[in-house]
């Protein structure tokens, strides 16, 4: 077996996923059909006359800004220690192209792309207090990321698996 | 239906297996190339990997899932013949068992999930560290473990 296997192999897996789609469709198809049965006797206490809820907000929109903040933190520490652009700068476009797949995920537009808490605070005029607090990010934001993909449903586990992997590397990098 | 889903999840764990195996194997030609500190986290690398073979072993054959067996031997992608270029097959063995693992999350949940998610993140720190080590940059990749 050449090591090279393993990754054709991924893909395998991977195409299994939307398998697994079409899979959750028809599970769902199945929990419309068993509610509709246990309903039909209801119909009349007016309880399915009620108006639909307000849709609820994406639950990954709180890892969404997130990204962002992250990325616009990097910035604002690359900008005011240049001698850490190199290093900080890839991981502000990982955390950026973290946001533009969430942002396609949840269906939020993409030019909306200002963190709604706004970016951090001016970054530590000290290298290491700098480096420190970006540490500190990476490591809620890895954990947070952990906690949405233990929740996420099926097709968007992935992803998520991803972020929490980037978020993770980022907190070595800044090391 | 939860026959389907099993048997999803004991086939991505199978495949899991198979990149364990292989991880193993080439820690072996990446060991002997490496000294002091990097010698030392090769090995820790090996064991991490053997406990999760041992784990993936005894949870898909008592699960009553086929067990994919080892091989005697696994092609390297480049021969190894210096440091250089153990480092550089240490960075790619991580990468590529981090996308197995990867795989498995979405046929996997509660525990399971967990299990893979801690995988796919401890391989793709370990592989930052290596891309550390060899000088390689950037550090990080935007998408750990996905294809492609």
């Amino acid at each position: 077996m050449v090591l090279t296997c393993p990754v054709a192999m991924g893909r395998t897996t991977w195409q299994d996923e939307s398998s697994e789609l079409s899979r959750r469709g028809l599970l769902r198809a199945g929990a419309l059909l068993a509610l509709g049965g246990a309903a039909a006797p209801l119909t009349g206490c007016g309880l399915l006359d009620r108006d639909e809820p307000p849709p609820q907000p994406d639950p990954l929109a709180p890892l969404l800004d997130e990204s962002r903040r992250l990325a616009a933190g990097l910035r604002a520490a690359a900008t005011a220690h240049p001698d850490l652009a190199a290093r900080l700068l890839p991981l502000a476009e990982s955390h950026e192209a973290h946001a533009a797949e969430l942002a396609g995920l949840t269906g939020v537009a993409t030019a909306s792309a200002t963190p709604t808490a706004g970016p951090s605070a001016t970054p530590p005029t000290d290298r290491s207090a700098a480096l420190a607090e970006l540490r500190k990010s990476e490591r809620a934001g890895r954990e947070a990321a952990i906690r949405a993909c233990a929740a996420a449903p099926a097709e968007r586990a992935a992803l998520l698996g991803s972020i929490a992997a980037a978020r993770a590397t980022h907190l070595e990098a800044l090391r | 239906m939860s026959g389907r889903i099993i048997s999803e999840s004991a086939e991505a764990l199978a495949s899991a297996l198979t990149a364990e195996y292989a991880a193993i194997w080439a820690y072996g030609p990446v060991g002997v190339r490496l000294s002091g500190a990097e010698r030392k986290a090769a090995v820790e690398a090996e064991a991490s990997h053997r406990a999760r073979r041992d784990a993936l072993v005894v949870q898909l054959s008592t699960g009553g899932g086929s067990v994919p067996p080892d091989r005697a031997g696994y092609a390297l992608p480049f021969p190894v013949i210096d440091r250089a270029s153990a480092l550089r097959l240490a960075v790619q063995v991580e990468e590529r068992t981090a996308a197995f693992w990867r795989a498995a999350l979405p046929v996997s949940s509660g525990a399971e999930r967990e299990r893979a998610l801690a995988a796919l993140v401890e391989y793709a720190v370990r592989a930052t560290r290596w891309r550390r080590s060899a000088e390689i940059t950037p550090l990080t990749v935007p998408f750990p473990g996905r294809p492609g």
